[in-house]
């Protein structure tokens, strides 16, 4: 722990339990991608064959029952759409309440985060028949503005942790220097708070683009998502464990890799939010 | 009156005095008001007055199927629900699941967040690989470990079937081990987040008073119980909330995997809501039962909050 130098057989036996740790965690994970390319009969073999011949037959197969360019582009729109929604609609609002000096302040950001908490179930019937009524049901729209529910009382709760860390000093000097309020704001602000940025967008956009529950009961066939579309590769006759694999090379390997390219930012932002 | 017209404006824009229209303090009000309003409304019209409506068909008895034979009915619906032996049963599945996964999740992340604390490349790595499964959709998960799971063909099914681990039916096949295994699922996707919060705790934390905890001579224990984890509250209290919230309201791998049984033995709440509601289309109950977990949730939460308060006023004292 802390700073010391730490004895060459606890190092030892530390990394040992962090590569146990990541095996177990990395494992399934693996399995899953190599299911895709294996031949249909090999997948359950014993012992598992790590030399295998790969195959391109489940991604044909995904192919002809799937239409991925149109599910990859209704989970992208749904998720980018619902995502820039949230950080447009939470960041100036996580903003506000840290500076407005008010002392209810601290009681509407926890408003928010239990906004968060509230069971999908609870909105999501009265919601879906709202869209119903006025006829947005099974268009992306319904899925953006329910995701934005929460995601938004997510990023408002976090921004707010996260401008209410910087010291407003910078902002009031460029205020006497005759900045806009706005020119503060965007400019001086904002920047400031980028690791939360990156850690709240890549939250929202996860959130989004694993949900399940949401675009099942708020999409049609043409505007369902990856996550909806792997529970019909599941369900079908035809359909293997070798199928879902591949598909889950769209509909999971994307987000995961996102996650890994943002990982610094994703911690840091976790970091500063505590101060 | 001369005093005020000696103030700084930045003394007065901390007073909040009454200003002559138009001035700095008025402005800035406003300014934060159009900045902080849009969400507000947003998060007004999109989940309270829905959820406000669920409250007011929780009263009725209402079936999408049959919408011509709606009727008022009171508090008709609670009662039914609360008495229904199998919404009981779901509180009660639903309680096992949270303690035992999160408790299990809180331990095993703590673990991983104090072995990664020391910053080398070796831990960055780790820490980033760690994010892996918290980025899978849990819909996947649950499918993955149905796969692994089952005893006929899967990889940890078979060999636990055959060395007597699990039943000849497999994990999922018994209420105890299908419990069991839908933990071990949201431990799996869970516990890299729970320690990556924690961690992020463990960092923002002082040095010095670890240092000093050094110098005074304490065992690790000593320090972990004493120094570490009472400063850690603030990071522990949000891993706990978030991650019990979340799994008060499992739904995904329990769809995927074990539809609620057998015999009920893994029906949770979140999943009995759903069934009721959107494959039955039973409004009134479903909204009336999703009522009924968002008090428990309200509850759970208050709690947290008076262990917190509590926590932090001795550390005080």
């Amino acid at each position: 722990m802390g700073g010391r130098a730490v004895p060459l057989p606890v190092l030892a036996l530390q990394r040992g339990a962090i590569l146990f740790a990541l095996l177990v965690f990395l494992a399934p994970v693996g399995w899953l991608v190599t299911t895709a390319w294996k031949p249909a009969r090999e997948i359950f073999s014993f012992p598992p064959t790590l030399s295998f011949t790969p195959t391109w037959d489940n991604f044909a197969t995904v192919f002809r029952f799937f239409d991925v360019a149109q599910l990859s582009a209704n989970s992208l729109i749904i998720s980018g759409v619902g995502t820039l929604l949230s950080l447009a609609l939470g960041i100036p609002c996580g903003y506000a309440l840290a500076r407005s000096g008010w002392r209810g302040a601290v009681g509407v950001a926890y408003f928010f985060l239990a906004l968060r908490m509230v069971p999908p179930v609870a909105t999501l019937i009265p919601f879906y028949l709202f869209m119903r009524d006025i006829g947005l049901l099974g268009t992306w729209w319904a899925v953006i503005l329910l995701d934005t529910t929460l995601n938004t009382a997510f990023v408002v709760w976090m921004m707010f942790a996260w401008f209410r860390a910087l010291p407003p000093e910078m902002e009031e000097a460029a205020l006497v220097d005759g900045a806009s309020q706005t020119g503060a704001f965007l400019r001086i602000a904002v920047p400031m708070v980028k690791p939360g940025t990156v850690a709240c967008a890549l939250l929202c956009f996860m959130l989004s683009w694993n949900s399940f529950l949401f675009p099942a009961f708020l999409t049609t066939a043409d505007t369902k998502t990856l996550s909806v579309a792997l529970l019909t590769a599941y369900g079908t006759k035809d359909i293997t464990w070798g199928t879902m694999g591949a598909l889950a090379h769209f509909s999971t390997l994307p987000i995961v890799l996102l996650a890994l390219v943002l990982n610094r930012h994703f911690v840091q932002g976790l970091t500063r939010g505590f101060h | 009156m001369t005093s005020v017209g000696l103030a700084t404006p930045a003394g007065r824009r901390r007073t909040g005095a009454p200003f002559a229209a138009g001035t700095f303090g008025q402005r800035r009000r406003l300014f934060l008001l159009a900045l902080g309003l849009p969400s507000l409304l947003y998060v007004i019209a999109v989940a309270l007055v829905p959820l406000a409506q669920g409250m007011w068909l929780s009263l009725f008895e209402y079936n999408l199927l049959r919408p011509d034979r709606r009727a008022f009915v009171g508090l008709d619906n609670y009662l039914e629900q609360i008495s229904d032996p199998v919404v009981q049963q779901a509180l009660w599945n639903t309680l096992v699941f949270t303690v035992l996964a999160v408790g299990i999740e809180f331990l095993l992340g703590l673990g991983l967040a104090l072995l990664l604390w020391r910053d080398s490349l070796f831990n960055r790595v780790a820490l980033a690989l760690m994010l892996v499964p918290v980025a899978v959709t849990p819909l996947v998960v649950g499918l993955v470990f149905r796969a692994l799971l089952t005893a006929d063909f899967g990889m940890i099914g078979h060999f636990a079937a055959q060395w007597g681990l699990s039943g000849e039916r497999g994990f999922f096949g018994y209420p105890n081990s299908a419990m069991g295994a839908l933990i071990f699922i949201d431990v799996w996707q869970w516990t890299p987040l729970m320690a990556l919060i924690l961690l992020a705790g463990l960092k923002a934390l002082p040095q010095e008073a670890i240092e000093a905890a050094d110098v005074a001579g304490a065992s690790p224990w000593q320090k972990l119980r004493l120094v570490i984890v009472p400063m850690l509250l603030p990071a522990i209290f949000l891993a706990l909330v978030l991650r019990t919230m979340d799994a008060f309201r499992i739904f995904d791998s329990v769809f995927v995997t074990t539809k609620g049984g057998p015999d009920n033995a893994t029906n949770v709440l979140m999943f009995h809501a759903v069934k009721e509601g959107l494959e039955f289309f039973n409004i009134g109950d479903a909204s009336a039962l999703s009522n009924l977990m968002l008090a428990a949730i309200g509850l759970i939460a208050a709690g947290f909050v008076l262990v917190i308060r509590r926590a932090d006023r001795r550390m005080l004292g």
